[in-house]
């Protein structure tokens, strides 16, 4: 994955915001639910195929105190293994003319 | 690392259910003796439109509920049951139903089946022939069930049985296990047993199992599930019990400490993650506490009656209760290891929700004569 691509939170998946600290994403097409942290909340929410992941880095070192140097590994990670397990696709590169 | 905008006062409560059991229907083609549904006067059977389902399914999918259990009455008498299910499916959803089985045919099953959002479909088959199962459930159900099973099981749907054990079928549960796991070739199956409940209490002389019935099953649910290794469950009903009093016969032989959930009303966690609505719109906590109204669907916020209701917080209260403040626990030596079982059928046998179930009390069933058997 490369800092300038545009991860798209898959439209059926639904973020179930349940207690104070923690979420689950669900994919009701296969059942399959993830746990996710506060920042995991932040990085979804702005997964909408529009901005690409070094902005969706710099969201985050906005949103929280204390960001680690490793942010842009770990939200890289996060975001693949989402694609991964079909949570998570990439908004298409419009065609040179 | 800390959210700046973080400023959240902690709340142990989830936000929403995150599953909700809807009773899409009071009417049903059978009338089984032991229904824990029917004769229930605390219900008005009276069934809501297309529309108002529909209406709340949208809300529950702004409240982001997960799954949704159709139940009734027979889901499969609506004849709009499609349409219902597509409203769930729209709204980001899975659904299960529970059912008799005998209303299915190919053209619902096909329907389901190309959702791709069913988790499962629940049959009740209580005798392993016509003879048995007909007893309590009516003349052909058995025939209705089993190829209402043939027939998801044709389209790939997954399908569950539960079997309800009574004073007439406890004598064909092997049977049973054969017809469902042989030649029905299913997974797997639960048990549970008929409750003082709905119609039920009004044939319980006639149907409950007596201590003697209740040991008979153990021993048989024992042998059949060490035979067909992972492939019976059971939450409560004989297996589940013989499972939990041997746990609490071997702790208090031994002297162990306290089980994590023992020596309060722990029971039942289901007011944590779920809750319930009857099939005249009306919220409870759960079909087994079904006098106990939240609010109304579309009329009050599902947010709202989940979080704030009082009646609700209250049963989530319950497992501060301790069992020895009961006279009905008093001098009892299995009180740390006991977690007085269900409020549903402690209020109907009781008239206490607050009260331990005698239902499934381990030394109700020593007095009674019942044995525990060897796991």
């Amino acid at each position: 994955m490369k800092l300038s691509d545009k991860p798209v939170a898959n439209p059926v998946v639904v973020l179930r915001e349940e207690f104070d600290d923690w979420a689950v994403l669900f994919n009701p097409d296969t059942a399959g639910a993830v746990g996710i942290n506060p920042v995991g909340v932040v990085v979804w929410k702005q997964m909408n195929g529009e901005r690409n992941l070094e902005e969706i880095v710099t969201h985050v070192k906005e949103e929280f105190n204390d960001v680690p140097e490793t942010v842009d590994k770990e939200v890289t990670d996060f975001i693949g293994n989402l694609a991964e397990s079909g949570f998570v696709g990439y908004a298409l590169k419009e065609f040179d003319k | 690392m800390t959210q700046k905008s973080a400023n959240r006062a902690k709340n142990p409560v989830m936000r929403t259910p995150r599953s909700v059991d809807v009773e899409i229907t009071s009417q049903c083609n059978l009338r089984c003796r032991y229904c824990y549904y029917f004769d229930n006067p605390s219900v008005t059977y009276q069934d809501l439109s297309t529309d108002e389902w529909l209406k709340f399914f949208e809300e529950l999918g702004r409240c982001t509920v997960m799954d949704v259990t159709l139940q009734g009455g027979e889901p499969f008498i609506r004849k709009d049951l499609p349409e219902l299910i597509e409203g769930i499916v729209t709204n980001r959803m899975r659904f299960s139903i529970l059912s008799n089985g005998s209303l299915i045919d190919d053209k619902i099953a096909s329907f389901i089946a190309q959702t791709n959002r069913c988790d499962s479909i629940q049959i009740s088959v209580d005798g392993s022939c016509p003879e048995i199962h007909d007893i309590c459930r009516g003349k052909g159900s058995f025939d209705g069930a089993t190829r209402g099973i043939r027939i998801l099981r044709h389209h790939d749907i997954p399908t569950t049985v539960r079997v309800t054990i009574h004073h007439y079928n406890v004598l064909d549960l092997e049977n049973i296990t054969q017809l469902l796991l042989d030649e029905l070739e299913l997974p797997g199956f639960s048990v549970n047993s008929a409750g003082y409940l709905g119609s039920c209490t009004k044939n319980s002389k006639e149907l409950l199992l007596t201590a003697l019935d209740r040991e008979t099953a153990m021993v048989k649910l024992i042998q059949l599930s060490e035979r067909y290794e992972g492939r019976f469950s059971a939450s409560a009903g004989p297996l589940a019990e013989a499972r939990r009093w041997r746990r609490m016969e071997d702790a208090f032989s031994e002297g162990a400490p306290q089980f994590p959930d023992g020596g309060y009303l722990t029971g039942c966690g289901c007011s944590s993650n779920k809750i319930a609505v009857r099939a005249d719109g009306a919220i409870i906590p759960c079909c087994m506490l079904a006098h106990l109204e939240l609010g109304r669907i579309n009329h009050d916020s599902l947010e709202e009656v989940w979080q704030q209701n009082p009646i609700l917080n209250g049963l989530r209260q319950r497992h501060t209760i301790s069992l020895d403040t009961f006279d009905f626990c008093a001098g009892c030596p299995y009180i740390s290891y006991c977690t007085g079982n269900c409020p549903g059928l402690a209020y109907t046998l009781t008239g206490q929700i607050d009260h331990p179930s005698p239902d499934a009390c381990f030394r109700r069933f020593l007095e009674d004569g019942g044995r525990l058997p060897g796991i």
